[in-house]
C-alpha cells in the first residue's frame, strides 16, 4: 500500500479550482518530486495533501485512512507532516524550542528525539540556543525538515526546500531528503530546479496549468523534452 | 503620605496583572486584543453586582448577590471569561490579526455604547457606585487603612497570579501558544489545534482582565464608562510594550514605569498655577511619546522575551555535539556531516 495515495483531487482558493483531478502516490522509502513552472500549483496541492486547502472532490488517504475531510491538525496524527515553501520556522522561538513544538505526537520527552536529530542535522545542534530567526535561509529549511521529523512522519511533504539557497547547501539538503526517505518515510517534494529532482528522485510529476501533465520514474522523465512540456506540449508530440 | 504611596502601589499591582492577561494574549499567542479594556470592564461591574446587595436605592442593576470578596471578585473574573467564549465564537475562527483587531476594536465600542445607555444593566453613564469596600467590617478598618491592606491583598493576588502565569507559560502550552504567534498555519500543520489554542489563550487571559477589573471597582468603590473608554485599553498595551511583551517580568517593570510612575504619580503633584488639569493632559501625552520613543529604540522592551534553553520537562541539557564525532555516527554515514562541513 502506498504511504500517500489521491484519487483525483481537484483544489482550489475560494470556488474556482487550480489544481485538477490529481492523482499521485508516494511510497514509502522513496522520494517523489512534483515540478512543474510557477503558478502550475504545486504548492497548492501541498496545501490540500495537509488540509490547509480542501479539495472540492476527489479521496486523500494517507496509508489505509482517508484524511479528505480530516481538519488540519489532525493530519499530522495520521503520519503526514508539511513544511511550507516559504517562513516556515516560528523565528521568535530557539531551534530547541522548534524541535519541541513538531514533538507533539508523543507526550513523552522529546529530547531523545531532538538528539536523534540533532545527530542528522549537526548544524542545528551547535545553534540550538539561538532563536530560529537568526539562522540562515538554508538552516532554517533544515529545522523546519528537522522539525516535522520529530513526529516519526510516514509521509513527510517538503515545498520547495531549496528555493534560495547555495548550490552547496541545496546538495545539503537534498542528500538530507533521500536519507530521510530510506528511513521508513515517502517523501513527497516540491522542487524548481528539475535537474536536482531528476538526480534525487525516484518518481517525478510535472504539473503544468493545475494538471499531472506527464509522470514517471525519473530516468524516464529525464529522457523527455522538458523545455517543451514546460511549455504545455503533451508527451506524444516529443520527438522519438 | 502613606495612603498615596499605598495608592500607587494597589495600581501597581493591579496593571500587573492586568498585563499579564494582555501578555498572554498579545504577548506569547499574537492575539491583538483592542477590547482588552472591554474584558476589564465586565469584571469590574460583574464583581460589583456580585458584592452589592439588591437594595440600594438610586441605581439601577442586576443580580446583586450581596457576596463577600472573594467570591464577588472571583465571579468578575468567570464573567469575564464567559464574554471570551461569546467574542471567541464570533471573532477568533473566521478572523486574524489587523481583522480581528478591527472588530475587536468595534465590539468594545458596542459594548461601551450598550453599558452606558442601557441603565438597567450597569446603571448607564452614572456606573456603579458605594460598592462595598471588601475587609472593612472583618477587620474594622477605616477609609485609609482600607488602602493599606487592600493594596497588600491586591500584592498578593498578583503574585498568586504570577506564579500560576509562569508555569502556563513555560509549559508545553506557553509553547504551542508561541508558535501560534509566531506562525498559525505552521502550527497547524503541525498538529496544533489553532482556535483550541487560541480559546484557551483568551480565556485565560479574559479571567486575569476579570480579576483585575473586580480588584479596581473594589478600591474605588465606583466604576462608570469614563473609567474604561475604549482607549484605555492602549494604557495596557504600553504597559506590555515598555515592559517587553512575552515576559511576566517586564509586566512589572511596565506596570511599574507606566501605570505608576507615569499615569498615577503626577496626579499626586500640586497643580500648574493657572491650569487646573494641566498636569493630565502633560500626563497622557508623555505616556504617547515614551511609547513611540520605545517601539522606536527598544520594540523587545525593557526585559525582553528569554530564549528559552532550559529542556522543559526537567532533563539536563545535553553537551554540545561534535560535529567530527558526527561524521563517523553510523546511524546516517559520514557524507551528511562531510557536505555539512563543506557548505560553510
Ligand atoms: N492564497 C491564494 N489565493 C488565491 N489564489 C492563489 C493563492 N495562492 C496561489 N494562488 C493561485 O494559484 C495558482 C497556483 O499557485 P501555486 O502557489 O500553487 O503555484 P506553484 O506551482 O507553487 O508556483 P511556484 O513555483 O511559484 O511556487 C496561481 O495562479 C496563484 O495565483
Ligand atoms: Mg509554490
Amino acid at each position: 500500500m502506498p504511504a500517500l495515495r489521491t484519487e483525483a483531487v481537484t483544489a482550489g482558493y475560494g470556488r474556482s479550482p487550480i489544481i485538477h483531478d490529481i492523482s499521485v502516490t508516494a511510497e514509502l522509502r522513496s522520494v517523489t518530486t512534483i515540478i512543474g513552472p510557477n503558478g502550475a500549483g504545486k504548492s497548492t496541492f501541498a496545501k490540500t495533501l495537509v488540509g490547509i486547502l480542501k479539495p472540492m472532490s476527489g479521496r486523500i488517504f494517507v496509508g489505509d485512512t482517508e484524511t479528505t475531510k480530516l481538519p488540519g491538525h489532525e493530519i499530522p496524527r495520521r503520519g503526514l507532516v508539511y513544511v511550507p515553501q516559504n517562513d516556515n520556522v516560528f523565528k521568535r522561538m530557539s531551534v530547541r524550542e522548534n524541535l519541541e513544538v513538531g514533538g507533539f505526537v508523543s507526550k513523552a520527552d522529546p529530547s531523545e528525539r531532538i538528539d536523534e536529530l540533532f545527530q542528522i542535522f549537526p548544524d542545528l545542534a551547535k545553534a540550538k540556543d539561538k532563536k530560529a530567526g537568526f539562522l540562515s535561509g538554508g538552516q532554517q529549511n533544515l529545522l523546519a525538515i528537522a522539525r516535522a521529523l520529530m513526529a516519526k512522519p510516514t509521509v513527510i511533504v517538503l515545498d520547495e526546500p531549496t528555493a534560495g539557497l547555495s548550490p552547496a547547501y541545496t546538495s545539503v539538503v537534498w542528500e538530507q531528503i533521500e536519507r530521510i526517505s530510506q528511513l521508513d518515510t515517502a517523501a513527497l517534494v516540491v522542487e524548481q530546479n528539475v535537474e536536482r529532482a531528476l538526480k534525487h528522485s525516484n518518481y517525478v510529476h510535472i504539473f503544468v496549468a493545475g494538471r499531472s501533465h506527464v509522470h514517471g520514474p525519473a530516468e524516464e522523465i529525464a529522457a523527455l523534452d522538458l523545455p517543451s512540456i514546460f511549455l504545455g506540449r503533451s508527451v506524444a508530440d516529443q520527438p522519438a | 503620605m502613606l495612603y498615596y504611596v499605598f495608592t500607587l502601589v494597589f495600581f501597581l499591582f493591579d496593571y500587573f496583572i492586568l498585563a499579564m492577561g494582555l501578555n498572554i494574549q498579545y504577548g506569547a499567542t499574537g492575539i491583538l486584543n483592542f477590547a482588552y479594556i472591554g474584558f476589564v470592564a465586565v469584571g469590574a461591574y460583574m464583581t460589583g453586582v456580585a458584592g452589592m446587595p439588591s437594595n440600594i436605592t438610586g441605581q439601577h442593576y442586576i443580580l446583586g448577590l450581596g457576596l463577600p470578596f472573594p467570591l464577588n471578585t472571583l465571579f468578575g473574573g468567570l464573567s469575564a471569561m464567559a464574554m471570551a467564549v461569546i467574542v471567541a465564537l464570533i471573532t477568533l475562527r473566521r478572523l486574524r490579526t489587523d481583522y480581528l483587531a478591527i472588530v475587536l476594536i468595534s465590539l468594545s465600542l458596542v459594548l461601551y455604547d450598550f453599558c452606558n445607555n442601557f441603565v438597567p444593566l450597569f446603571n448607564g453613564a452614572d456606573g456603579l457606585y458605594n460598592v462595598p469596600a471588601p475587609l472593612t467590617k472583618a477587620l474594622g478598618l477605616n477609609v485609609n487603612s482600607f488602602i493599606v491592606v487592600f493594596a497588600c491583598v491586591t500584592g498578593v493576588v498578583a503574585l498568586i497570579l504570577w506564579f500560576v502565569m509562569a508555569r502556563v507559560t513555560n509549559a508545553p502550552l506557553g509553547r504551542s501558544l508561541r508558535a501560534i504567534r509566531d506562525d498559525s498555519t505552521v502550527a497547524g500543520a503541525l498538529g496544533k489545534d489553532v482556535f483550541r489554542m487560541q480559546l484557551k489563550s483568551m480565556l485565560i487571559g479574559s479571567f486575569y482582565a476579570g480579576i483585575g477589573g473586580g480588584l479596581l471597582i473594589q478600591f474605588g468603590g465606583s466604576f462608570n464608562p469614563t473609567a474604561w473608554l475604549p482607549g484605555e485599553t492602549f494604557v495596557v498595551f504600553a504597559v506590555l510594550i515598555v515592559g517587553g511583551a512575552g515576559n511576566n517580568i517586564g509586566m512589572f517593570v511596565g506596570a511599574l514605569l507606566v501605570e505608576t510612575l507615569l499615569i498615577h504619580l503626577p496626579a499626586f503633584l500640586p497643580e500648574i498655577p493657572g491650569h487646573p488639569g494641566l498636569i493630565e493632559y502633560i500626563d497622557s501625552a508623555l505616556v504617547g511619546i515614551v511609547l513611540m520613543v520605545m517601539l522606536w529604540t527598544r520594540p523587545q522592551g525593557i526585559v525582553p522575551e528569554r530564549v528559552r534553553r532550559a529542556v522543559t520537562f526537567g532533563v539536563p541539557d545535553r553537551p554540545e555535539i561534535d560535529a567530527r564525532e558526527l561524521g563517523s555516527a553510523e546511524v546516517l554515514g559520514a557524507p551528511v556531516a562531510a557536505a555539512t562541513e563543506g557548505a560553510k
